[in-house]
């Protein structure tokens, strides 16, 4: 194949799609949409695994929570509901038995208490809890600082408020030093946790944290159920952890050893298999939609490919008899063919763009979900090449029987071609 | 008669061409021999359906014959595949056409070129030589000219500047005059006597008696036989 064959191609294959450039347009939209299919669903599922490695941040990947209820809720709740609460007692044995994990926390939980300071109230969760909640990622603070072990074991008034607590009672900042009341007792801010409530957990920032024996004072223990946080140190000691955790538990509330566990074990990973989920179902719908759109796409520019050999049978009869060969006319074809597609995909990364932009700048805008800050505005761009690279082949597909017919052409037939 | 000759051009042995028309066999030509010279200027003539489109097809290696010989320079263009004969085309046939037939959204420039693109010539050559046939043919002032912009005596020189730029071996024109008004006909007619006195090797395709007088040797044809191959009278004496 000569060059100077493939330029003259391309020339002619952009005059040819300049010429007739509405129907050009007309005949890309099946790949347009394909495009924007495949580009907008990687978008998504990138996005997805960037909520999520977000969300797994919050938690931390080494965190098991011991608990009477499980996070996955939903149809194990009556069941749970059914369990005995996890008292203080079996709470603090667990923390003592506990070898293999880097610490063991208990914590105890008053839902809807309300936080007053001057004149406003909110209604958040209280946590009880110990100096060593701090050191996990849950109790980051951005302002301030955790309780320390001191101040834990001798039972002081002061508390750690979450990133929503924080922003609506105190809009301006300033919070540390200031002093709250919960349930009526004074206590003291000594921190603000961080920013951790993303999209699958948004009510993490809406509680504040007290040490156990304030929690006591304030809330009392009985009837209520603990939890136990433990942060396994490692992720790959997790199995270990679980495993330990899981026998003492069963031996501290005397679980005869058939019976399944009376206890949940909530960690990240019971949320990795919902979001594999999620992302195999944007995978099948996207791909299952961009191959429809791709064929319904590739048979139009097949059949104007068609067209165009038919309106030029007499061009391509000229052009053989002056010396053009087989591969020739089929090259000339099969680029016109893939330049029509690649139109299409042109069409289409501006359109994604836009459809991307806009979910995006609407869901941080009118609609204030912050987590969209993890995910880019924009199309990927390895994204992109892929949606380039299939449009052009899909191009060259549906070229290659009207390209055939025309390097086909008998050249007296094409010639004598009204 | 003798052997392979490197003589002829165009040596054509016992040629014929049979046509499939449903259940029916249509014998488009019969048993024809022929040969060409170096610059000869020959008019095929025959009313429709004697055989001279078949006939020039043949000639143009557009088509193979059914049975028999065609030796082109002496090579064998008889069972030549497609694209050997697309090369043969480009390198040594220039073709004039009754309409033209130039690319309409090219310039004349371009027009001329293409022979040189599917020669493989690099750009710079092909300029040079379109626009140099483009001049022998007095179009040097129309290169950037797209056909609708030239008038019918125009757009044939520039089909023969086409015809002209890969100095191939002999230019075959079907009925060059067929769409032009009796001046410009004859105007194009004497760029093809002009043509042929530069040495070139011209072969008419013409049902006008006015258009076969300028050829120097006139073949007829009727029933896809040759009726007579003779030098053309009107120029014994010269």
């Amino acid at each position: 194949m000569r060059l100077s064959e493939i330029s003259e191609s391309f020339r002619i294959a952009v005059d040819a799609l300049r010429i007739n450039l509405m129907r050009s347009i007309l005949t890309t939209s099946g790949v347009v949409v394909g495009v924007v299919l495949v580009v907008v669903m990687g978008w998504t599922i990138k996005g997805l695994d960037a909520v999520w490695e977000q969300t797994i941040g919050i938690i931390g990947r080494d965190m098991l929570y011991i608990d009477k209820w499980s996070w996955s809720g939903g149809k194990n709740w009556r069941k749970a509901e059914a369990r005995k609460d996890i008292t203080m007692r079996q709470a603090f044995l667990l923390a003592d038995r506990m070898e293999s994990a880097e610490s063991v926390i208990p914590l105890a939980r008053k839902w809807g208490g309300s936080v007053a300071y001057a004149n406003k109230t909110v209604m958040c969760s209280i946590q009880g809890t110990t100096y060593e909640y701090g050191s996990t990622p849950a109790g980051t603070c951005m302002e301030g600082r955790w309780f320390t072990e001191s101040e834990d074991i001798q039972t002081q008034n002061v508390v750690v408020i979450g990133y929503g607590v924080n922003k609506t009672l105190f809009p301006d900042g300033g919070a540390v030093g200031q002093s709250l009341k919960i349930a009526g007792i004074p206590f003291r801010i000594i921190g603000v946790v961080e920013k951790r409530g993303f999209i699958f957990m948004d009510f993490i920032d809406n509680q504040v944290f007290i040490p156990l024996g304030s929690f006591q004072s304030a809330f009392g223990f009985f009837d209520r159920s603990f939890s136990v946080a433990i942060k396994a140190g490692n992720e790959r000691l997790l199995n270990i952890v679980r495993d330990e955790a899981v026998g003492h538990m069963r031996e501290i509330r005397n679980v005869p050893p058939l019976d399944e566990d009376d206890f949940s074990v909530n960690e990240m990973q019971a949320f990795e298999s919902q979001v594999s989920t999620i992302r195999l179902v944007i995978w099948i719908v996207g791909i299952g939609l961009t191959v429809l759109a791709f064929i319904v796409g590739s048979i139009g520019i097949m059949n104007i490919m068609f067209v165009s050999v038919t309106e030029r049978t007499k061009e391509i009869g000229v052009r053989k008899a002056i010396g053009a060969r087989h591969s020739s006319i089929q090259m000339q074809f099969l680029i016109e063919s893939a330049l029509l597609c690649m139109t299409g995909a042109l069409i289409a990364l501006p359109i994604s763009q836009l459809i991307v932009g806009s979910a995006h700048w609407i869901a941080m805008g009118p609609l204030e979900q912050e987590w969209m800050s993890v995910v880019s505005p924009f199309i990927p761009v390895d994204l992109l090449l892929i949606a380039i690279g299939v449009s052009l082949i899909v191009g060259l597909l549906a070229g290659f029987l009207p390209a055939r017919r025309a390097a086909g052409l008998n050249p007296v037939d094409a010639l004598r071609f009204e | 008669m003798s052997d392979v000759s490197t003589d002829f051009i165009i040596d054509i042995r016992h040629i014929s061409k049979v046509y499939e028309m449903g259940d029916e066999e249509v014998h488009a030509l019969r048993d024809v021999s022929l040969s060409i010279g170096h610059n000869e200027y020959i008019a095929v003539m025959g009313p429709s359906g004697s055989g001279k489109s078949t006939l020039m097809n043949m000639l143009g290696c557009l088509d193979t014959p059914t049975a028999g010989l065609y030796l082109f320079n002496g090579e064998n263009v008889s069972d030549m595949d497609d694209d050997d004969l697309a090369d043969i085309r480009n390198r040594e046939i220039g073709f004039v056409f009754q309409t033209f037939n130039l690319l309409p959204r090219a310039s004349s420039l371009q027009n001329v070129e293409l022979p040189l693109v599917y020669a493989g010539l690099n750009k710079h050559d092909r300029h040079e030589r379109a626009q140099e046939a483009l001049t022998s043919v007095g179009l040097g002032d129309r290169v950037d000219h797209r056909p609708n912009e030239l008038s019918g005596g125009q757009r044939q020189r520039v089909a023969i500047a086409r015809a002209l730029v890969t100095k191939p071996s002999i230019i075959l024109a079907d009925e060059p005059t067929g769409n032009l008004d009796s001046k410009t006909g004859q105007d194009i007619m004497e760029l093809f006597d002009a043509l042929w006195r530069g040495g070139n090797t011209v072969i008419l395709v013409t049902h006008e008696e006015d258009v076969a007088r300028h050829a120097r040797r006139i073949i007829r044809l009727r029933d896809g036989l040759i009726e007579s191959d003779a030098p053309n009278e009107l120029h014994a004496s010269l």
